[in-house]
């Protein structure tokens, strides 16, 4: 894919909760509030992974979101970056090898780019936003 | 008939070429949106799948509204009706030839005792 011109720099970001406990949402919507603005940089969360540049995932995987989130990360357009936001991702966190979980985010899909915290604050998003947006033009510019 | 003619209707007006005018705007607008979207997703993979929150396609048919559903009413009032009578519609003839011989039984014994 070739961003046109006029989109380079623009993310678009859609969010997945796997299991999360909504604290890393919460911070995610505080990124979004006026006080940190990343849509003057046309970074947006979308409704559809269809739209999507980014994947942002919450929580460590549950059984029941693994089918879920391979088939949501299968439907966003290529090049695509996947985001994992706090350590319940990451490693499983507090819920680490407890019996409902596939385990963490990095065991089912490919993750990009870790955003570690409990939940991270909205300077540690945008950083690993940031990240994101370095490694989509890299993917775009034909490395891997 | 003039294509030009503008028709007053004291409400409004209609000129068909006014309108053969704003169908090529529209369709020039819809191209052009429809030309800005998103070429890089692969035919005949997931990326071209409707997003369902992530869940699975249903069969198409599941996600119409069938005929069935019209007269979901009328079979719901008569249910204790269709519960006992859809059962007895076994599809095998023999069971109907049986049915048939036995209330010709029935009317023959209720016949000649009753008439």
């Amino acid at each position: 894919m070739k961003l046109n011109a006029s989109f380079n720099h623009s993310l678009w970001v859609y969010h997945f909760n796997s299991g999360s406990c909504n604290g890393c949402e919460i911070e995610i919507v505080a990124t979004l509030t006026p006080r940190y603005d990343p849509e003057r940089f046309g970074i947006k969360l979308v409704g559809s992974p269809r739209h999507a540049d980014v994947m942002l995932v919450t929580g460590p995987v549950v059984h029941k979101m693994k089918d879920r989130l391979l088939r949501v990360y299968a439907q966003i357009p290529d090049p695509k970056v996947v985001m994992c936001i706090g350590s319940c991702g990451i490693s499983g966190g507090v819920f680490y090898d407890s019996y409902n979980l596939e385990g963490p985010v990095d065991e089912v899909i490919p993750v990009d780019v870790f955003v570690p915290g409990c939940p991270p604050r909205p300077e540690a998003i945008i950083h690993g936003v940031v990240k994101a947006l370095q490694k989509l033009e890299r993917i775009q510019g034909g490395e891997s | 008939m003039d294509l030009a003619t503008t028709l007053v209707t004291g409400t409004g007006f209609w000129n068909p070429l006014a309108w053969i005018l704003g169908l090529i705007v529209a369709f020039i607008i819809a191209w052009i949106i429809y030309s800005l979207g998103e070429k890089g997703f692969k035919q005949g993979t997931a990326q071209a799948e409707p997003f369902i929150s992530g869940n699975p396609e249903p069969e198409k048919g599941m996600v119409h509204v069938r005929a069935g559903n019209l007269y979901w009413g009328y079979m719901e009032a008569l249910k204790g009706y269709y519960d006992r009578l859809v059962p007895i519609h076994t599809g095998n003839l023999h069971d109907y030839v049986l049915w048939f011989l036995g209330i010709t039984a029935l009317f023959l014994v209720l016949v000649v005792v009753f008439v």
